[in-house]
């Protein structure tokens, strides 16, 4: 049967600004327009057709033939690795865990090869942050440290800062002070374009350069270096420092997930200084830190993996309860240790980093995942398509800044994917 | 559904009067009935206590802040694995405890101890979502939470406009919006100050803003909104300036501010600070005070929000108190300010017994329960993680059970601010087994206008638990022999069998259709999320008759 409908307050998960006003025009079964989305999020939604398949060693199978052969492959296992990728809800991810955790197996998410270094420097040293729309509402002062969100979280700059009036901003973009901080030498490191005010930094002093405008903020300086040093990063925190203590919401922000296609390196280090300062900031003003993350719901995988096992990231089932592993326990450590023997994907094949995507598929694999079938496993592994949370399945997301957003399926797709994992969960039961 | 007799145990019923009388509890279809037939399942509760389930009023356990602070303590996780369970029926998941467990070994634990109903107490709307999918993965517990509207830009507006009557059909609105159980205020005026940048302290009569607005004003309105709505539970208060010596009289001053109304105040042991005259950094207890206030007014509650020595985990929608914490105890600290709506903060936290302000702070919540007049309004709470865990619940029933084991434990603990306290002047007093009951499940079921729990007539809640009584009553308490949550025996011989899903406890009053006219102006110009996607829609359970 051709569909038409209109559907408003459609959520978008292209990235993770994860805007819920989308109205989506469906035409003869077919996205036609996904109107106020982005760039981003007219590819995320496309038309809407995806495959419909399910395929184990090379041909087609029904779901149910396919569910089982997943089942045996992972009771089979040893040493099998649950991988959470892009474009599930909430619902799927608490199924994906369910199922790691009855396997004994190890667990990891997108999260851990994008933006584990703002994971841990979150839990070395906590954090100051606030939700987009306190930024919205708040934030006189906006730095762009590094990051020009035109680039990969293209609305941020209309829907959240700095653009749109604010309560205690009513004059909207005329009422804030843009700062763009550029890094040279980092990939895709400048700042917006429209900025009030822009500073150059050479990525070899942006820890020094952080570090020093939180040791101006804190006051605490006594030494002759804060107002005497010509060294860059003195000198820049002395441009800086005094504008953000001046502010009355001062926010920071910067891209957490690291661009890995421009060649970007992790840099934990960077991360900490980053909210060493939001949090300094906050003696002499109020501040935060908004750490921009990337879409499918992928932060919403590190809250379902927090509330059900304690961890983020990166965690063995193995002993029969989780254990935290972030450094040698991501996917990408355990794999390339060639300490996986099965591995289930739940997610979006696409969304694995690409390296990542190489090293896994030399793994006897399952996926369960909007166009698995189109991925480097259908030729090997068993693969079931699912329809693309938010698109072809209703169900909850997470933006960004942990925001919860309800997801409005707006065509009908294949097999929901949070009831096929627990069928896998069943089918795997040893 | 299990038809079950549990046989010649000593029932503590309070609410029905009952207080250790042996006779049988009989239960068919998730419900206390008068009989079942003969050749029903029998449980031999002969020389056991039998009680209604446990109610915790006040519990932070599923919500995004709860989940802010599981994600900053993964050390806290690492002490405190938990294997999965062994079950015959139920979801059996393994997880990780500590002072802030996961959600299904916090559904475990709280059953594992005979508590059957939890509340989270502080959730914002913005995350009302992320606490029902917590609740949903949280088994056994029927739960529920407050919502917290003392710092709400909307209502703020309302009540700088003049527009009372607007404000209540708001509350009503979200309320039902959110899927929540009851009105919640913390900190009323003072988080938005402290977003604003305001530092000094927030008064009653301090203005938000505008003269209009002061914590007074919210106060009023959200007292009487809940009341006028007819809500099962009062407002829920959290006042200014927690944890700050003196604050003792902005409490009083904010009891007397809603005197003659229904109104809870909540954790009440961290706004009972006395300074000693005459000296600076001095702190006292200001206990009798305070619960001198409540034995006088019928109209008032408290849960006392005891503290107990060792790991802790504060969060708070209190932002200013746990930026107040970071700085004084220089260990790691979240903050997450929540638009148009309230705020957010983390700071791990131990009191030692060697602390001068950790043993003020025991004293006081012993003091309050010690003095308590009336254990129907002064129930039981630890603001778990905040002043300690849940699984700390059966060393405080020792304490207050056991006037031997209490004094010794008063000895170690650092005397600095203890000088005029009236425990440290010798308090007699010794719960019985009945008090306890009031204290745990019959006051603050009461509280919450749950007609059906914390009691066992005939037509309540099937939520029972059996103890075997000790010498210690900390070990009583720890390990109850039999609970049954809604009918399903839950834990045998000890042991958790059983592991159903709980219910949802939430109300949906009755509200204007203007006032989403307006609200849908507001989200256009402030908010983030689209009005038409902000409420968590129909959840699987009825909401509560009000």
């Amino acid at each position: 049967m051709s569909i038409n409908r209109d559907v408003a307050h459609v959520t978008c998960l292209g990235c993770g600004c994860s805007c819920d006003d989308i109205h989506v025009i469906v035409r003869s079964s077919r996205i036609a327009e996904a109107a106020h989305a982005c760039a981003i999020g007219v590819e995320w939604f496309g038309d809407g057709v995806v495959p419909q398949r399910s395929i184990h060693a090379g041909r087609d199978v029904s779901v149910e033939a396919a569910v089982h052969a997943a089942g045996e492959l992972l009771s089979r296992a040893n040493r099998p690795l649950v991988y959470l990728a892009s474009d599930i809800s909430w619902e799927t991810q608490r199924e994906a865990v369910a199922l790691a955790d009855a396997l004994r197996a190890r667990l990891d998410s997108v999260t851990s090869a994008t933006a584990r270094e703002s994971i841990l420097a979150a839990q070395e040293c906590g954090r100051a942050s606030a939700t987009l729309g306190e930024i919205r509402n708040r934030a006189d002062v906006v730095v762009f440290w590094g990051v020009d969100p035109a680039l990969r979280y293209p609305r941020y700059w209309s829907r959240y800062a700095p653009e749109p009036a604010g309560m205690h901003l009513p004059g909207g973009r005329r009422s804030r002070t843009v700062i763009a901080v550029d890094i040279d030498g980092a990939p895709n490191g400048r700042g917006p374009e429209d900025a009030d005010r822009r500073v150059r930094l050479t990525a070899a002093d942006e820890v020094a350069t952080l570090t020093a405008m939180a040791a101006i903020a804190s006051g605490r300086v006594t030494d002759g270096r804060a107002s005497t040093s010509q060294a860059p990063p003195w000198q820049l925190a002395r441009e800086l420092a005094p504008i953000l203590v001046a502010a009355r919401y001062a926010v920071i922000v910067a891209d957490a997930e690291r661009d890995d296609a421009a060649g970007a390196r992790p840099d934990p280090a960077r991360a900490s200084a980053l909210v060493m300062l939001a949090q300094t900031l906050n003696g002499p003003t109020r501040a935060a830190l908004s750490t921009l993350r990337g879409g499918g719901n992928r932060s919403g995988a590190d809250a379902v993996l927090t509330w059900q096992t304690g961890y983020p990231i990166a965690l063995d089932f193995g002993r029969g309860y989780p254990r935290y592993q972030p450094h040698d326990g991501t996917a990408g450590a355990c794999l390339s240790r060639g300490d996986v023997d099965a591995l289930a994907i739940v997610g979006a094949p696409a969304s694995v980093t690409p390296d990542l995507r190489a090293t896994m598929s030399g793994v006897a694999s399952v996926v369960i995942g909007p166009r698995a079938s189109e991925s480097v496993f259908a030729e090997r592994g068993i693969v079931i398509d699912t329809g693309v949370a938010g698109i072809h399945e209703d169900g909850t997301a997470v933006r960004m800044d942990d925001v919860a957003l309800g997801l409005r399926g707006v065509l009908s797709g294949p097999r929901a994917a949070a009831p096929l994992v627990r069928a896998l969960r069943e089918a795997s039961a040893r | 559904m299990t038809i079950l007799r549990i046989a010649g145990g000593a029932v503590y019923d309070p609410a029905n009067g009952i207080d250790g009388e042996v006779r049988d509890v009989c239960i068919a279809d998730g419900r206390v009935v008068d009989d079942v037939p003969p050749g029903a399942k029998t449980i031999d509760a002969r020389g056991m206590a039998v009680m209604p389930g446990g109610v915790d009023i006040h519990a932070h356990v599923a919500s995004s802040s709860v989940n802010v602070a599981r994600r900053l303590l993964p050390e806290d996780h690492d002490r405190d694995p938990v294997h999965a369970p062994s079950l015959d029926e139920g979801v059996a998941r393994s997880g990780t405890g500590g002072t802030v467990p996961t959600s299904f070994s916090t559904g475990y634990r709280y059953a594992g101890l005979g508590y059957t109903t939890v509340f989270d107490a502080a959730v914002a709307p913005l995350h009302a979502r992320a606490s029902h999918a917590e609740f949903d993965d949280t088994p056994i517990v029927d739960g529920g939470f407050f919502l917290l509207l003392g710092n709400d830009e909307y209502l703020i507006r309302q009540i700088d406009a003049g527009e009372r009557e607007r404000a209540r059909e708001y509350a009503a609105w979200m309320l039902g919006a959110a899927g929540a159980y009851a009105i919640k205020i913390v900190n009323p005026g003072g988080i938005e100050r402290w977003k604003r940048g305001d530092r000094d302290r927030t008064e009653l009569d301090t203005p938000i803003g505008s003269s209009r607005v002061t914590p007074r004003a919210i106060l009023e309105t959200l007292v009487d909104t809940a009341n006028a709505l007819r809500l099962p539970h009062a407002a829920h208060i959290h006042c200014n300036n927690l944890g700050i010596p003196g604050n003792v009289a902005t409490t009083l001053e904010s009891m007397r501010a809603t005197s003659g109304r229904r109104a809870h105040f909540t954790h009440l042991q961290f706004h009972s600070y006395a300074t000693q005259s005459g000296k600076t950094g001095g702190w006292r207890s200001g206990a009798r005070e305070l619960i001198e206030y409540i034995n006088a007014h019928q109209e008032t509650s408290c849960d006392v929000g005891q503290v107990l020595f060792g790991p802790a985990t504060t969060l708070t929608a209190d932002g200013p108190v746990e930026y107040m914490l970071y700085k004084s105890t220089g260990r790691k600290w979240v903050n997450v300010d929540i638009e148009l709506e309230t705020g957010c903060g983390v700071v791990p936290y131990t009191y030692e017994e060697k602390s001068a302000v950790s043993a003020l702070q025991w004293v006081i919540g012993l003091e309050l329960f010690l003095l308590s007049a009336d254990p129907w309004r002064a129930v039981l709470s630890t603001d778990h993680p905040n002043g300690g865990s849940f699984a700390a619940y059966p060393e405080l029933i020792r304490l207050l059970m056991d006037r031997t084991y209490r004094d010794d434990q008063l000895k170690r603990v650092n005397q600095k601010f203890l000088a005029g306290s009236a425990l440290a002047d010798g308090l007699s007093r010794q719960y019985t087994l009945n008090e306890i009951a009031i204290v745990t499940r019959a006051g603050p079921a009461r509280l919450l206008g749950l007609r059906g729990k914390g009691h066992l007539g005939v037509g309540a809640d099937a939520d029972v638990t059996v103890y075997l009584p000790d010498s210690d009553p900390s070990r009583m308490f720890a390990t109850p022999r039999y609970v049954v949550k809604g009918g399903t025996l839950v834990v045998e011989e000890g042991q958790l069998r059983r592991a159903p899903a709980g219910r949802r406890l939430h109300v949906r009053p009755a509200c204007d259709a203007s006032v989403e006219r307006d609200l849908r102006r507001y989200f256009d110009q402030y908010a983030t999320v689209s009005f038409d996607n902000y409420p968590v829609g129909v959840l699987a359970d009825a909401p509560q008759p009000l």
